[in-house]
């Protein structure tokens, strides 16, 4: 309802409203009652749902134990957020009081030091903060447990792991990692950087911003307890029927993906609506840096995209507890629905996924090289063009699932047409370079990683998404590596590059850049040796998620393991360095790299309302070079 | 990290944050008309496999279309109430209340059809089941049906007791009349193609 | 005017030509063109030694239109991988190091002409590998259809975690897949219980696997030799051995196998 704004002559102190139940409430409050409330629905639930046969519960009735464990779930989640203090804001507008400005300086974290990040609060850049947080716990998470995965083929008959721990591994690492890099770049760097990129005093709904973080939290206990559940056999696509015959360790991945799909939405809603409604004065729409442009096309494509992956997980829920027949096909049902409506939503995620990360680059290169972003417009029309075809690409995950054949044809032609915005955003990079002299910082270096991964992962999905060679491809390690290629070697390349790049905004100290090369190394060399195993595995014909392999995939997949261990190396290089440099690296100065987007001209710490007057903008954020 | 200023709320132009709290609004109904699209959808695909011709419930009478109608109504009347009372304020008194009556009656017909549905089998040991995959689909769409009314009537009880008190914007409250309006229309279109979708059998 | 004819030859527009030339002079372009034929090389080598040596063999005409495509959309698209690591890398090497920043480079804000001839290039591109696929599916379906009379048919079940085939003409359940060499074959794939895929390696063609519906593909097999039978959809526990082994043979052998399954000649 409203942003915040710097008073020159004040003489209040930290505010205080008095007799606010929100300065009482934080995190350790929100837990007390979300476990209290979850305790009071697994117990209510327990006893009015559970079957009992001659007074035992009947242990062969999975369905009533569904019905608890998922309602447990969603008791456990908005209990946390009643006990955070999220619905505060709601209750004062239905009763009729809203709240005071005290209560909304309060709110926004003011003087509360590292409190602040404990609470529900709404400054925007504590969210980036608590979001990067989140996110390299994720990726730390989810990173263990693909060194697991890839400690287990190490050999064939490998037994590591049990097969139950293998395809759990395999479906957590997946979805633990898309959940990650959705949120890699428009979490931190969207939330923390990217008001102040467009002269906003903070972001359109400020409480909702807490809110899509702290929903994100309450979903994290939730996934991690499907290791606790017996963990899921389905992979992160988590196929019907195989979904539904599940054991309770899917009811996490239920809850897990409907408690992240709100999340999204709203955070998705927010972005877009400050961007569109909150530039500062002179912020065309040709003004907008190109970074924000990107992650705004991003979160507008997953509005729509995540409900789609949520009705289907609602339906395998309803399947699962109250025996619908959605997915069963003795009951009417068909798993084609459900591959339907997840890659309806699975192919706009992956672009989600993407442009961001693009985006990112396109905003660093033309600081490093000191030119102008080359054909900004290219850039827009292929964010764009990516984003609109995506919508219409998904039945190529589905060429072989025998559902329409005679629908192949047309999937495959909107598929390939999607080289030609993608083709556009490798124009825009190498113009920029073009002719251009790089700084060899560590943002830059990300940039050619990028260029040389998405190339691999973009030409090896030239043939994926043709019919004849799906029919040889899909279901291999093939997909695998191409997949990882353009998430990995792509987005989240894109992603470290954005880290190196904000971090001294984001933190007030540089990155070492020692520790950032040394791993910058181990993580390109060995993913390329990791991934180029894997697409020979997969050409030799060696199926994905199988946790054994004949001995002629022996070469692969050691070579692929090596590389994964050399990753997981530069990756704990990485995560030291940012940790340490952020306690002890150096000062960083207001704006390191020279450039001149808005985000450089505020001090660090930021201060709270970002400006003391709201700039005026009269060019776009690439006026470099001589000459023309 | 310390400030050495002190910093006091902003506040935007009412215009300003009425505009942009209707388009977060506007695009929330974005992701809930993808939501109703992928229920529509299911419905009509698995209408049409008809997987071993157990689309319709096999040996119980099934729902009859008029009954979906009885649910929409009620959306399309509270949306039509909330107009009238938008712009004038004394008026709002009375439509505010017609509007969450409306919406209570509405949400409660869902409810009842709910727990009479005529498809839903129940065996000794309580286990509940859903014959067939028409049955499916309607029930995921009375859920979401109760869904909206439960939030309608939020709202609507919001609209009641801010116009009856003074200590609140009313300039912004004209704007957010707006929005609500938003979302009421929103939810009458969606009680209406729902209800329109469940009358194909 | 008058005093421009002196200097005529300077002030001539070089022509096209001249442009080109001058343009392929200038050392740094000199540069990227070597490190264009470079990374071309690389990629067609990739395509064209790699794809080869770790495919299986190829024993039917799907499977020989996998690898085509893998091995020519490589070499097809190398020029373009070319251009790209070419400015790259060429950029790379010109890299500046120190703490502060190098001077502005040449404030090319766009060049319309280049970015029509990329998006015309990256257009076509698309167009040959869109046509490509289609003639190649066509001409599957096409075969398909004349073949079908001539078929067998075998009836693959999938079930965690085994193969199941059954071959109605010939009478004979059996768990290993074994094909006549040069009779076209239709798979009619379903599933006993969740999904699975049924991908019979060496013939390049793989359809799922689903409950209470039948999915078909047809193939057929070209040479004689051992084929692997897999899984490539997750279906739970033992996904990854759900595997077994068969053999294309010819018409004598296959035959003698069948009645020593006890089956009957078709």
């Amino acid at each position: 309802m409203s942003t915040l704004d710097k008073a020159h002559t004040s003489t209040r102190p930290v505010p205080n409203p008095k007799r606010s139940l929100i300065t009482r409430l934080h995190m350790g409050t929100g837990v007390v009652v979300g476990i209290i409330i979850a305790a009071i629905a697994y117990y209510l639930l327990k006893h009015s749902v559970l079957t009992y046969t001659d007074g035992v519960a009947d242990p062969l009735e999975p369905h009533s134990n569904n019905i608890v464990l998922l309602g447990t779930m969603f008791a456990w989640s908005i209990g946390f957020m009643a006990g955070i203090g999220a619905f505060i804001g709601p209750w004062r507008w239905l009763i009729g009081k809203d709240l005071t400005d005290e209560e909304i300086l309060y709110m926004a974290g003011d003087g509360q030091g590292v409190k602040r990040y404990f609470k529900y609060c709404t400054d925007h850049k504590v969210v980036g903060i608590q979001y990067l947080v989140g996110v390299m716990t994720l990726l730390g998470v989810g990173g263990t447990m693909a060194m697991m995965i890839r400690t287990n083929l190490a050999r064939p008959g490998g037994h590591f792991v049990t097969a139950t721990v293998y395809n759990s591994l395999v479906g957590l690492h997946g979805i633990t990692m898309i959940i990650a890099m959705i949120i890699v770049a428009t979490g931190p760097f969207g939330n923390y950087v990217m008001p102040i990129m467009i002269g906003a005093y903070d972001m359109a709904f400020p409480r909702l911003n807490a809110l899509s973080w702290w929903v994100l939290f309450t979903a994290i206990p939730v996934l991690c307890s499907a290791w606790f559940l017996g963990g899921i056999p389905t992979g992160w696509t988590a196929y019907a029927p195989l979904s539904v015959q599940a054991g309770p360790g899917m009811n996490a991945f239920i809850a897990t993906i409907i408690i992240f799909a709100v999340s999204t939405a709203v955070a998705g809603m927010n972005i877009t609506t400050t961007v569109i409604a909150m530039r500062t004065k002179g912020m065309k729409w040709n003004r907008v840096p190109i970074f924000v442009v990107g992650s705004t096309i991003s979160v507008a494509l997953a509005i729509p995209a995540f409900p789609t992956f949520m009705v289907a997980m609602i339906m395998t829920g309803l399947d699962r507890t109250y025996n619908t027949g959605f997915f069963d096909a003795n009951m009417g049902g068909s798993g084609w629905l459900y591959a339907n409506l997840f890659w309806i939503m699975g192919h706009p995620e992956v672009y989600v996924i993407l442009i961001p990360g693009v985006a990112a680059l396109m905003e660093i290169v033309p600081v490093f090289v000191r030119k102008p972003l080359f054909s900004y417009n290219a850039a827009i029309m292929g964010f764009a063009g990516i984003a609109g075809l995506s919508i219409l690409v998904w039945a190529h995950h589905m060429y072989i699932a025998g559902w329409a054949p005679s629908l192949n044809g047309a999937f495959m032609v909107t598929t390939e047409m999607i080289s030609i915005p993608t083709g556009l955003l490798f124009l825009v990079l190498i113009g920029t370079l073009w002719r251009g002299k790089p700084w060899m910082k560590l943002p830059m270096l990300s940039v050619f990683a990028f260029i040389w991964d998405f190339l691999i992962g973009g030409i090896t999905g030239i043939y994926l998404s043709d019919v004849p060679a799906d029919g040889y491809l899909h279901g291999s390690m093939f997909v695998t590596a191409h997949f990882h290629f353009t998430l990995m070697g792509a987005a989240l390349t894109g992603a470290i590059g954005g880290l190196a790049y904000w971090f001294p905004k984001m933190t007030g100290r540089m990155l070492d850049e020692k520790a950032g090369y040394i791993s910058f190394w181990f993580v390109q060399i060995g993913f390329n040796v990791l991934f180029f195993g894997m697409f020979m595995a997969g050409a030799e014909g060696q199926p994905r998620r199988v946790m054994d392999y004949a001995a002629m995939f022996k070469n692969s997949n050691l070579v692929s393991t090596i590389g994964a261990y050399s990753v997981g190396t530069g990756m704990i290089i990485l995560l030291w360095a940012v940790i340490h440099s952020s306690r002890h690296g150096k000062v960083a100065p207001m704006n390191p790299w020279g450039a001149k987007t808005l985000e450089w001209t505020v001090p660090y710490p930021v201060p709270l309302t970002n400006f003391d007057e709201l700039p005026v903008i009269t060019s776009d954020p690439y006026g470099y070079g001589k000459g023309k | 990290m310390s400030h050495d200023t002190q910093f006091h709320v902003h506040h935007d132009s009412d215009a300003a944050v009425g505009r942009r709290e209707r388009l977060g609004v506007r695009l929330l109904i974005v992701a809930d008309g993808s939501f109703l699209f992928s229920m529509i959808f299911s419905y009509f695909y698995l209408r049409n496999l008809n997987t071993g011709g157990n689309w319709l419930p096999k040996g119980v009478k099934h729902y009859t279309p008029s009954s979906a109608w009885q649910v929409a109504i009620p959306f399309v009347i509270a949306a039509i109430c909330h107009r009238l009372g938008q712009e004038n304020k004394e008026r709002r008194n009375l439509t505010s209340i017609a509007t969450l009556i409306v919406l209570l009656v509405g949400g409660y017909l869902q409810w009842k059809q709910m727990a009479h549905m005529p498809f839903l089998l129940k065996d000794d040991g309580g286990v509940v089941t859903f014959n067939g995959a028409y049955a499916s689909n309607w029930v995921l769409m009375a859920g979401t049906g109760i869904f909206h009314y439960f939030l309608g009537a939020f709202i609507a009880l919001g609209i009641l007791i801010r116009n009856r008190t003074t200590n609140v914007s009313h300039e912004l409250d004209v704007w957010r009349q707006r929005t609500a309006q938003s979302w009421f229309t929103w939810c009458a279109i969606a009680a209406v193609l729902t209800a329109f979708t469940l009358s194909i059998v | 005017m008058a005093n421009s004819s002196e200097h005529t030859p300077e002030v001539l527009a070089p022509t096209p030509g001249e442009r080109l030339t001058n343009f392929f002079k200038r050392k740094d372009v000199r540069r990227t063109t070597i490190h264009f034929f470079l990374w071309t090389a690389l990629f067609v080598v990739l395509g064209l030694v790699y794809y080869p040596r770790w495919m299986p063999e190829i024993m039917s005409k799907e499977m020989k239109s996998a690898e085509s495509i893998m091995i020519w959309f490589t070499v097809i698209s190398a020029p373009i991988a070319g251009i790209v690591l070419a400015i790259a890398s060429n950029s790379f090497m010109n890299m500046h190091r120190g703490d502060t920043p190098p001077e502005d480079g040449p404030a090319i804000r766009t060049h319309g002409p280049i970015v029509a001839i990329w998006t015309v290039g990256s257009l076509v591109f698309a167009l040959v590998a869109i046509g490509w696929g289609l003639i190649e599916v066509n001409s599957q379906a096409v075969a398909a259809a004349r073949d079908a009379k001539s078929a067998i048919t075998v009836e693959v079940t999938g079930s965690q975690w085994l193969w199941t085939f059954n071959y109605p003409a010939q009478g004979i359940e059996t768990h290993n897949l074994n094909l006549p060499v040069g009779v076209p074959v239709i798979f009619d794939v379903k599933s006993a219980d969740v999904n699975h895929s049924f991908w019979p390696v060496q013939l390049g063609v793989k359809v799922d696997a689903n409950a209470q519906v039948t999915t078909v593909i047809y193939t057929t097999p070209t040479k004689v030799g051992a084929i692997d039978v897999k899984c490539a959809e997750l279906c739970g526990l033992y996904h990854a051995y759900m595997e077994t082994d068969g053999a294309v043979m010819s018409q004598s052998d296959f035959d003698a196998w069948v009645l020593a399954q006890g089956g009957h000649k078709a």
